[in-house]
């Protein structure tokens, strides 16, 4: 409006500099406005045409339209859990989120899509709730994130071929192990082309996903990147080759070891290896120690930690005696490190409770990792002998949550029955771990006393409001 | 659950807090004010056990138990005893009103030479800001008991320097002043509401009372169309959108609070309350307190429009109030999207921009591209949106 450019000139310019010149309004304005002095004429004017300018406003035209994201068919959540949520997203209980994604993902429902932009934000902050909030975007993800770039996570699910040739290196990690599941020998293949041209650090991540669906077909694949030109490449397809079972380098592991061990008069007898050969190398073993520790039996550690069990009980015992050999040319420690680790890979439960029973001096993490390598229903008999009057601490973090319920209910109840140094801790830990299964636990209906620790506050808080969570998403 | 016996009823809310005390506190908000009550030791109010009760989620409706029944008659007989005048208060009231008119004339004088400077000096010295000189006059017109002058002196300091188009937004703003300024010269000839108008935006207030005395009262169900809080220093000021099923009428509902302390949160948009409103006296009367409130039950989409006819309605009441700054829209079918700023488009391609602040996510992330209906209040600067509707799902944005 050429007009009202003419007025803000002039206010800009003021009256003093140039006399003011009316002449331009429209004869409706003018009309009201003639008589007084020029400054004020030039407020009135301004006073009307701001009228006129607000009341005439006109609709934007030729605005472009956005794309229409897919229809998301999942029901969204009740009033109740969309309430949860902005008190998990507002308020002091965010360690749930997770828990509460992954139950309402569970459930076949979705979450109030107004909070997806907040989720998104959050789960910038918080990597692991990542693929939890992709999930929960549905169709909606990759439409947000194609408008903002901060959100690229949420268009990582994709099942485009496209994605592979073109994506980003975390939407093709994601393309790809999204593909290893259904179709492992197709995502093999599609790793295999593109294999020569990809940086090395990018080989490194993509090889990862070969952990889940591993087999035989994979090991001509892996022991070519056996000979790959970089190192964590080479270590990484070596680790991958051990922890599958019957594969050519697990079997000339075990040929190593087997030239190494021997029982004599009821004693394990080793020879630590004279050198690490090229093969050696080539199969994964790390030739420097870390400082400290001698070559030799540096060297050794690995070997046993990567060869198959079957080689010791080979020797014509069971490994609950192994176990409790006198050793002989090397310390027992390393045995039994060596040990664990290839219970853990193996997930061989007999190896697993011999040296939970052998009096092996584990630390209690070590311990734990050789609990969650057995059947979830052996767990809870696993953990039991540990729940004395000093309970503990370290085995119960890091026995990863959920729970199986048995394993729940025997903590909350030894918890409930008290008299136990670290009480506070374990409750801390169990608080969130027991599944939804142990949340209705006796220790939730008891009255709490006015002196009541605020341990046990937090716990029976915590623990209902889990329940409310889980009752709410049916 | 330490609440007994909790339960409400369109005027009031209450329950019996089982706390450490022996016996348990006897708590109750009444929604008119609010106002709280609780048998507690505690000397802040609300207390916190009114505090909870108000954010309890399930509360069913429930008669008024006496004891309740008892605090609000109590209540009410109290606000009739203070609006039944005195004659000495009035004698006195006469003179402080004569006394603010005086202070109020003196007001309006200065500004009006100070704006007359401003423009025979030009808006050029504005360039580096000047929020400081704009906000000397204000203190003065805040003395003069004037604060709305002082208000619009304070927006106009804001954009004074900023942005590209600063010379024309505050010349736009001066032109309104100035308006006030004019009129305020002619309030004795100005038809009634159009001097209420005036008044209102000098900074005039009308005491509740008055409202409720004298105000026009209408009834109606009134739909929730959205809330907003506007967080100040000092204030939170909560604005209340409705609309009149019937009568189609927009009201403003607005309550204050202190940072921290409750605001009644039972509008909520996807409600309406059958009520009589009490509006504030003006030429576009949409500010409104509530007289008789009914009952508050859930309500559905309200029905919206097309760009063009939200706009022709804020034409319409702009002829009445040339000072309106808020006008509430129901947009029907309108997708948000991304020219060169945000913008709803309606199903005939007619496009509002939304203000430059307003956050687009959520919004965005309920539409997805497909259309559906939103409320917001639309000004010079673009559309706040404040709820829209997922299917029938209302959502507060």
């Amino acid at each position: 409006m050429k007009e009202w450019e003419a007025l803000v000139s002039a206010a800009l310019l003021g009256t003093a500099r140039r006399p003011l010149d009316l002449s331009e309004l429209p004869e409706s304005v003018r009309g009201l406005v003639n008589g007084g002095d020029p400054e004020r004429m030039l407020l009135s004017a301004a006073a009307l045409l701001t009228g006129y300018r607000r009341a005439g406003r006109l609709p934007e035209r030729d605005v472009t339209l956005l794309s229409r994201a897919p229809e998301d068919p999942r029901p969204v959540v009740g009033p109740d859990a969309a309430y949860r949520l902005a008190m998990l997203l507002f308020g002091e209980r965010g360690n749930l989120l997770a828990e509460w994604l992954r139950t309402v993902h569970a459930r076949g429902l979705r979450v109030p899509p107004e909070r997806l932009p907040v989720l998104a934000d959050a789960a910038r902050g918080r990597p692991e709730l990542r693929p939890l909030v992709a999930e929960a975007a549905g169709p909606r993800g990759p439409w947000l994130a194609a408008l903002m770039p901060d959100w690229a996570f949420l268009a990582e699910r994709s099942a485009d071929p496209e994605v592979w040739t073109h994506g980003t290196t975390n939407q093709r990690h994601a393309w790809l192990t999204d593909l290893r599941t259904p179709d492992p020998d197709a995502a093999r293949a599609a790793l295999a082309e593109v294999w020569p041209s990809e940086p090395a650090p990018v080989r490194v991540q993509f090889l990862g996903a070969l952990h889940t669906q591993l087999s035989t077909s994979d090991e001509e694949f892996l022991e070519a990147a056996l000979d790959d030109r970089a190192r964590d490449v080479r270590r990484l397809a070596a680790g991958l080759l051990a922890a599958l079972p019957g594969s050519a380098l697990s079997e000339r592991m075990a040929t190593r070891l087997r030239a190494l061990i021997s029982i004599r008069r009821r004693t394990l007898v080793v020879h630590l290896p004279a050198a690490c050969d090229d093969a050696m190398r080539r199969d994964g073993v790390n030739p420097t120690p870390p400082r400290g520790v001698g070559e030799r039996a540096w060297w050794f550690g690995q070997l046993v930690s990567t060869a198959p069990l079957s080689v010791w009980t080979g020797l014509g015992h069971p490994a609950d005696e192994l176990v409790r050999m006198p050793v002989e040319g090397c310390d027992r420690r390393l045995l039994i490190l060596g040990w664990s680790a290839a219970a853990d890979r193996e997930q061989n439960a007999e190896w697993v409770r011999a040296l939970l029973d052998g009096d092996t001096g584990l630390a209690l993490d070590q311990v734990a990792r050789l609990i969650s390598a057995l059947p979830r229903d052996q767990w809870a008999t696993a953990v039991r002998p540990f729940l004395q009057d000093q309970l503990p601490t370290a085995l119960v973090q890091a026995l990863p949550a959920p729970w199986p319920a048995d394993l729940g209910n025997l903590v909350l109840d030894r918890i409930a029955s008290g008299g136990a140094r670290g009480l506070a801790h374990v409750a801390d830990i169990a608080a969130y771990a027991v599944p939804p299964e142990c949340l209705d636990h006796a220790l939730t209906r008891q009255v709490l006393e006015h002196d009541a620790a605020p341990w046990r506050r937090r716990l029976v808080d915590t623990l209902a409001f889990r329940r409310g969570m889980h009752e709410e998403l049916p | 659950m330490p609440w007994i016996d909790s339960g409400s009823s369109p005027a009031a809310r209450w329950g019996r807090y089982q706390g450490s005390a022996a016996s348990p506190y006897r708590v109750c908000v009444d929604l008119s004010g609010p106002a709280y009550r609780c048998s507690c030791p505690s000397r802040k109010i609300p207390c916190k056990h009114a505090d909870w009760l108000l954010k309890l989620r399930k509360v069913e409706p429930a008669a008024e138990p006496d004891w309740v029944r008892a605090w609000l008659d109590e209540r009410a007989a109290r606000a009739v005893r203070r609006a039944e005048p005195k004659e000495r208060d009035e004698e006195a009231a006469a003179r402080r009103r004569e006394r603010r008119a005086e202070r109020v004339a003196g007001g309006v004088a200065e500004l009006d030479g100070w704006l007359t400077d401003q423009v025979r000096r030009g808006l050029g010295t504005f360039e580096r800001g000047g929020s400081s000189a704009f906000a000397a006059v204000a203190a003065r017109m805040v003395d003069a008991q004037a604060p709305g002058l002082a208000a619009g002196l304070r927006r106009a300091g804001e954009i004074a320097g900023r942005g590209r188009d600063w010379p024309g937004r505050v010349l736009e703003e001066l032109g309104m002043l100035h308006l006030l300024v004019s009129a305020h010269g002619r309030l004795d000839s100005l038809p009634e509401g159009l001097a209420q108008t005036v008044r209102t935006r000098l900074g005039y207030t009308v005491d509740t009372a008055g409202v409720l005395a004298s105000g026009e009262r209408v009834a109606d169900r009134w739909i929730v169309l959205g809330v907003i809080d506007q967080v100040d220093e000092r204030l939170i000021t909560r604005r209340v959108w409705l609309r009149g099923q019937d009568t189609g009428r927009p009201a403003l509902i607005l309550s204050f609070a202190p940072p921290g302390a409750p605001l009644d949160d039972s509008l909520v948009p996807g409600t309406a309350v059958t009520a009589t409103l009490a509006f504030y006296p003006g030429a576009r009367a949409m500010r409104a307190i509530i007289s008789e409130r009914g009952e508050l039950k859930p309500a559905p989409q309200p029905p919206g429009e097309a760009v063009t006819t939200a706009l022709a309605a804020f034409a319409d009441a702009l002829a009445d109030d040339p000072w309106l700054d808020r006008w509430p829209v129901v947009l029907h079918d309108v997708v948000p999207t991304r020219t060169d700023s945000w913008s709803l488009v309606d199903t005939s391609g007619d496009a509002l921009p939304l203000r430059p602040y307003a956050n687009p996510w959520p919004l965005l992330a309920v539409s997805a591209g497909a259309p559906l209906t939103v409320a917001g209040e639309w000004s010079a600067a673009g559309l706040l949106p404040l709820s829209c509707w997922d299917g029938e799902r209302p959502v507060r944005l």
